[in-house]
């Protein structure tokens, strides 16, 4: 069952006199609890696509469904508390927030999502846990890793239970030994917690984790596998 | 408000060296303001000390107390409006001590009302700054306009006219002194206009009618107003460069759902924080002068002038950090995750 569709998504970016499209009549399907690569060349729009499914930019035509329903024409503010509540994001870059602790990213990741939760710290613990971060639960971003950051950027994102997590290109700072621990985080977590996985990715060697695999060119889908 | 602390408590000295600009800036204006009360009682307390009400002067006399004199008829007009009437006048003189040592002196005679003392026929009463020159109750000291000396009754607290020590007399002392047997102004604790033949001023205005006055209090106004200028730009300022540098955080917390309104907050938050903090140890700087101050150093530093101060620069450091926070709306999640960061 797809719980995250995209239907006929377009995109055109004003480029002085000239519009170029940079989407052309886009549709893809996410299955509940799968981990869906896409991929594709430079410039084909995949990190486009992702970012306008994850309501980060607008798309100029399309719907976006997520669970059956259009969220593409909510309101900002409904849109801002679907993210944050029922998204998760994993960027190239950790993008951690710079004078927080990893435990207090958690925090604020679930003071954002509204999750009420009588043992905050017990849920962080584990989830710590489950990024091999207990250690470095009071450390504050500057003093971590890129691995690690990508491990925490990573435990921040899935803290609050989201239904479907967005990465674009997670491994990309990475070198091979950190991008396939990452990988193998993120799809263990996945089956475990049951989370749908939208991720871009430019590496061949990642695409084993995925359960489908979704070609991009020239904006448009070449092959669904 | 705990994203706002965990920032500052992480980059203290930033935060520090705003804290300290907004103490000395604080405390400069309360220095400055604390001047300027104090020159202001100086200059006039003698008026000052009055309630609320109507001042008048003969029209003729074009805003100078020292060419009015007013007629029985205008002083009959007065007495018969509403309100507690009082007619004083006010002259500029020297006084001798024993040793026919001069001091400035300006001397009051009144009549009717009590904001003055009343005094009998060879008597003065001094402000108590003459304590401090060694005169004591009972001395006598003289006039060059006077024959008989006059006695020390008494001592009243900062009486001060034209920043000259004021020495209240005998309506008969004061005629033999200046030739003069009317009154300059009059007084009513009540709003009343009357006519043509007088000129009404509220206590504000008859201020500004005493030389100097309006100028010196002028000049301290604008010093205190460009300081309040300087605070909302230092704020504008220093809070504009730090979110410059915090745009790709504000745009990725805008990308996992952090609202808008959260971000302002915390701005706000730190604001308010680095200001009342700023402040204590400034409002106390400025009361530890107002207490210790020399002698000869006008300075008066009330409560409603902290109060005042404090509010306009909490309005002012809010103002000012809004404007520079005009940034935060231009975060964009999709600009922040592009430019890469920790």
């Amino acid at each position: 069952m797809s719980v995250f569709e995209l239907i006929d998504i377009d995109k055109e970016f004003k480029n002085g006199r000239n519009v170029e499209k940079i989407l052309k009549s886009v549709d893809l399907k996410l299955k509940e609890g799968e981990l869906t690569a896409l991929t594709g060349p430079s410039g084909s729009g995949k990190s486009t696509l992702l970012t306008i499914a994850a309501c980060l930019q607008k798309k100029s035509d399309g719907i976006i469904k997520f669970n059956g329903q259009d969220i593409s024409k909510e309101s900002d503010g409904k849109i801002r508390n679907i993210r944050a509540e029922k998204f998760g994001f994993v960027f190239q870059q950790a993008h951690l927030v710079p004078f927080l602790t990893v435990k207090e990213q958690l925090e604020l990741m679930l003071d954002t999502a509204n999750v009420k939760l009588d043992k905050k710290d017990r849920k962080i613990d584990k989830v710590l846990e489950a990024v091999d971060l207990s250690n470095h639960k009071d450390s504050y971003p500057e003093s971590l890793s890129g691995g690690e950051k990508q491990r925490a950027a990573i435990a921040r994102a899935i803290i609050h239970d989201p239904e479907i997590l967005f990465a674009d290109e997670p491994t990309a700072s990475l070198d091979s030994k950190r991008s396939k621990e990452v990988m193998e985080l993120i799809k263990s977590l996945s089956a475990k917690l049951g989370i749908t996985v939208l991720m871009v990715t430019h590496d061949m060697d990642m695409l084993e984790y995925a359960d489908s695999r979704v070609e991009m060119k020239d904006g448009q889908i070449t092959a669904v596998e | 408000m705990k994203m706002a602390w965990k920032e500052m408590k992480k980059f203290k000295l930033r935060y520090l060296i705003l804290g300290f600009i907004v103490f000395l800036i604080s405390m400069l204006t309360l220095s400055i303001s604390g001047l300027a009360n104090g020159l202001s009682d100086d200059n006039a307390s003698l008026i000052k000390h009055m309630p609320d009400g109507t001042f008048y002067m003969d029209e003729e006399a074009e805003d100078n107390y020292s060419f009015s004199s007013l007629t029985t008829e205008q002083e009959d007009e007065i007495k018969n409006a509403s309100g507690q009437e009082t007619f004083f006048s006010i002259q500029m003189g020297e006084l001798l001590d024993d040793d026919d040592k001069k001091f400035s002196t300006a001397y009051v005679t009144s009549e009717g009302g009590d904001y003055f003392p009343e005094v009998d026929k060879g008597e003065i009463v001094l402000d108590s700054s003459f304590e401090g020159e060694g005169f004591e109750v009972g001395d006598e000291v003289s006039n060059s306009l006077m024959e008989e000396p006059l006695t020390i009754a008494g001592f009243v607290e900062q009486q001060k006219f034209s920043h000259t020590e004021v020495g209240f007399i005998n309506k008969e002392d004061y005629g033999e002194m200046f030739r003069a047997d009317t009154f300059q102004i009059g007084f009513i604790d009540d709003e009343v206009d009357l006519g043509e033949s007088l000129k009404s001023y509220n206590n504000s205005d008859f201020l500004n009618t005493i030389p100097s006055y309006s100028a010196e209090q002028m000049s301290l106004n604008m010093i205190i107003i460009f300081l309040y200028v300087i605070s909302a730009l230092l704020f504008a300022i220093f809070f504009y460069m730090i979110n410059v540098q915090k745009m790709s955080t504000f745009g990725i917390l805008k990308a996992i759902g952090v609202k808008q309104s959260s971000l302002f907050v915390m701005m706000w938050s730190q604001m308010l924080l680095i200001t009342i903090v700023s402040l204590i140890p400034a409002i106390v700087a400025g009361l530890l002068i107002n207490q210790f101050a020399p002698e000869g150093m006008p300075f008066f530093l009330p409560t409603e002038t902290i109060t005042f101060s404090a509010i306009a620069f909490i309005i002012i450091g809010f103002l000012g950090a809004t404007l520079s926070g005009l940034q935060i709306r231009k975060a964009e999640p999709m600009q922040a995750i592009n430019q890469g960061g920790m």
